[in-house]
């Protein structure tokens, strides 16, 4: 477990998974705004398609963090 | 854990191993905040009702808040401890006592809660040892369970670190997987607009929802607690935690989504009176409070027969976990407070043959059962029904245990708001490798400081949420406030006799222990960082003062 934590392939399936969760939040925020609009029911929705793209990011920013370092 | 920080004797000074790894930071985490979704949900779906999502966001808003001073905090004093350090550090020895003691609090419900939620979730299984059905017998296994993790510990067998990492990992795969069937083949969003316009609650039903919500984001101490073993910690820890934060936000924002707006495969069956009831009623209900989330995936279609079979299981092993952490944090806080001189020092005493500290695994298991007796007492015997009812409007059970967690965690949480300001104030010097956003630059004693508007947010955030649980838990008024007011009668009493200041606090030489903390910890640019800025920040106040 600990060999995968430190091999590039977990950095890369980061880099994926990040990926993902950036294209889910966005089409999540991209829906809730084609469905709702400006509605207070969708505010929960709004702040959890946001913390989807900045896990996301997160992930990128890490991964590109490890890239500099090594 | 892996690591045994208490295994020494009381003479010599601790060595903690440093052996956690980013993903280790965050399955020790994980481990305990991921578990708490298990049972707030239904908690929160039981009080807030269509109003289940926005307490859940106003809590996770708060809690992003919460964490982001922890990962602050954290990094900048990689030590054991959490938050009560941070605060003893920042406010002095009396308010130290205090956030420790509401954090004592916590740990010791989070020993019964989980343990008892745990017991729930294999009920689903085995539906004999289900608390509706026979709760004696879930009473005893309860019991037994907090007994024999306090026996566990005691003889120092812990669960292992790779253990830890890959439950965790396999609890972050299936909380995803129910998620990612349950939006995917069941979720409607008219059913949930229509949820949310119909059954929304009373306000008094909103605070008291938002009060039992914070529950859900409790726990993300042990990252801070585990500083102290982290490698890196300065660096290791703002990327666990941020990681952290946000995956527990969207768990919590996700579920309360989804069982709002959930079309289940199978009907809901009525409720005891005969009544149709909605899912939302259904998993807030008695009967599956305390597993709602098991409850909630089986309801998924084509997953849920999948998900029925192995989601208690999992979650049982998770709870059982956070459970676990509950009697080794509550036994770690009190051995750190006793090295402060804030708990007399017996709490530091180590059993001769196994080198664990029993005095305090058993004092607040102790503590523990008598809260399980307090939670299990009206349905064990029906005379307390009566007296429950008309004391504390019927709340027993799970949602006595919810109520002293949440004024726990908020109490808490207040301090460590302060403390994370006036740390800015008095100790500029220290390096801060991860700075909470939003900060405003102001000087103060001829030397610049920036002074945290989050800090200040969130202290407003969590105020409230203690405020809501005083308002509209009976439990949380009475026993929250009465355990503080016990610790600090126990506290004046014990530093008068010790010759101590009860209102002020000893001298502490925080610069010198601030240079051992980061040598300890390998941040040695930190620390070389550190000393610089010391020499500065005592060059511009020289400077600043008048000849």
């Amino acid at each position: 477990m600990k060999k995968f934590v430190r091999s590039e392939a977990y950095a890369r399936t980061r880099l994926v998974t990040g990926t993902m969760f950036v294209l889910l939040g966005g089409l999540l925020l991209g829906q809730i705004v084609v469905r709702f609009g400006p509605d207070w029911h969708a505010i929960p929705a709004y702040v959890l398609g946001l913390a989807l793209v900045l896990l996301g990011l997160n992930r990128w920013r890490e991964y590109n963090m490890a890239r500099r370092n090594r | 854990m892996s690591l045994s920080p208490l295994a020494t004797p009381a003479t010599a000074q601790p060595t903690l191993r440093r052996a956690l790894t980013p993903w280790g930071s965050f399955a020790w985490g994980y481990s305990d905040v991921g578990a708490d979704i298990f049972v707030g949900l239904g908690l929160v779906l039981g009080a807030a009702a269509g109003a289940s999502n926005i307490a859940f966001l106003f809590a996770g808003l708060v809690y992003v808040c919460v964490g982001l001073a922890y990962t602050e905090l954290a990094a900048a004093y990689p030590v054991a401890g959490g938050g009560q350090y941070f605060v003893l550090r920042g406010l002095g020895d009396i308010f130290g006592f205090i956030a420790g003691w509401a954090v004592l609090l916590d740990f010791t419900i989070d020993i019964v809660l989980f343990a008892w939620s745990c017991i729930d979730y294999l009920s689903k299984l085995l539906p004999v040892i289900a608390f509706t059905v026979h709760p004696w017998t879930h009473f005893m296994i309860v019991f037994g369970v907090i007994a024999g993790l306090a026996t566990l510990n005691i003889i120092g067998v812990r669960e292992s670190s790779a253990f830890n990492e890959i439950v965790s990992g396999l609890d972050v795969v299936s909380e995803t997987a129910i998620l990612f069937f349950g939006f995917l083949f069941a979720f409607r969003p008219e059913i949930l607009v229509h949820t949310m316009t119909v059954n929304w609650p009373t306000p008094f039903n909103l605070m008291n929802g938002t009060s039992l919500a914070i529950i859900s984001f409790v726990g993300l101490e042990s990252i801070s607690q585990a500083a102290q073993e982290t490698q890196k910690p300065a660096s290791v820890i703002p990327r666990t935690s941020i990681s952290l934060i946000l995956t527990i936000l969207i768990f919590a924002l996700a579920y309360s989504n989804l069982a709002l707006g959930l079309q289940p495969w199978t009907p809901i069956p009525p409720d005891q009176h005969g009544h149709a009831q909605a899912l939302w009623q259904y998993l807030g209900s008695e009967e599956n409070n305390g597993a709602a989330v098991q409850v909630l995936a089986s309801l998924i279609p084509y997953y849920g027969a999948l998900a029925a079979l192995y989601v208690p299981l999992l979650g049982a092993i998770l709870l059982l976990i956070s459970s676990n952490s509950g009697v080794f944090g509550s036994s770690r806080i009190a051995y750190a407070m006793s090295q402060s001189q804030l708990l007399p020092s017996i709490f530091q005493r180590v059993h001769p043959r196994f080198r664990t500290p029993a005095v305090s695994i058993a004092v607040f298991c102790g503590f523990a059962l008598v809260e399980l007796v307090f939670a299990a007492l009206p349905s064990l015997s029906p005379g307390f029904k009566d007296v429950y009812a008309r004391l504390f409007r019927g709340e027993s059970g799970i949602t006595f245990l919810g109520d002293l967690y949440a004024f726990g965690a908020a109490a808490s949480y207040s301090f460590v708001f302060i403390a994370l300001i006036a740390l800015r104030f008095k100790e500029p010097e220290t390096p801060r490798r991860f700075k909470i956003p939003l900060n405003i630059p102001i000087r103060y004693r001829g030397t610049r400081v920036e002074f945290p508007l989050i800090g200040v947010i969130g202290w407003l955030g969590i105020t409230s949420i203690l405020v809501f649980t005083l308002i509209t838990h009976s439990i949380g008024r009475f026993a929250g406030p009465g355990w503080l007011l016990c610790g600090l009668i126990a506290y004046v009493i014990y530093r008068r006799r010790k010759g101590l200041p009860v209102f002020g606090s000893q001298r502490h030489d925080w610069r010198k222990r601030q240079v051992q903390i980061l040598k300890d910890a390998g941040e040695l640019e930190l620390m070389d960082e550190y000393l610089a800025n010391v020499k500065r920040i005592d060059a511009e106040r020289a400077g600043a003062k008048p000849a």
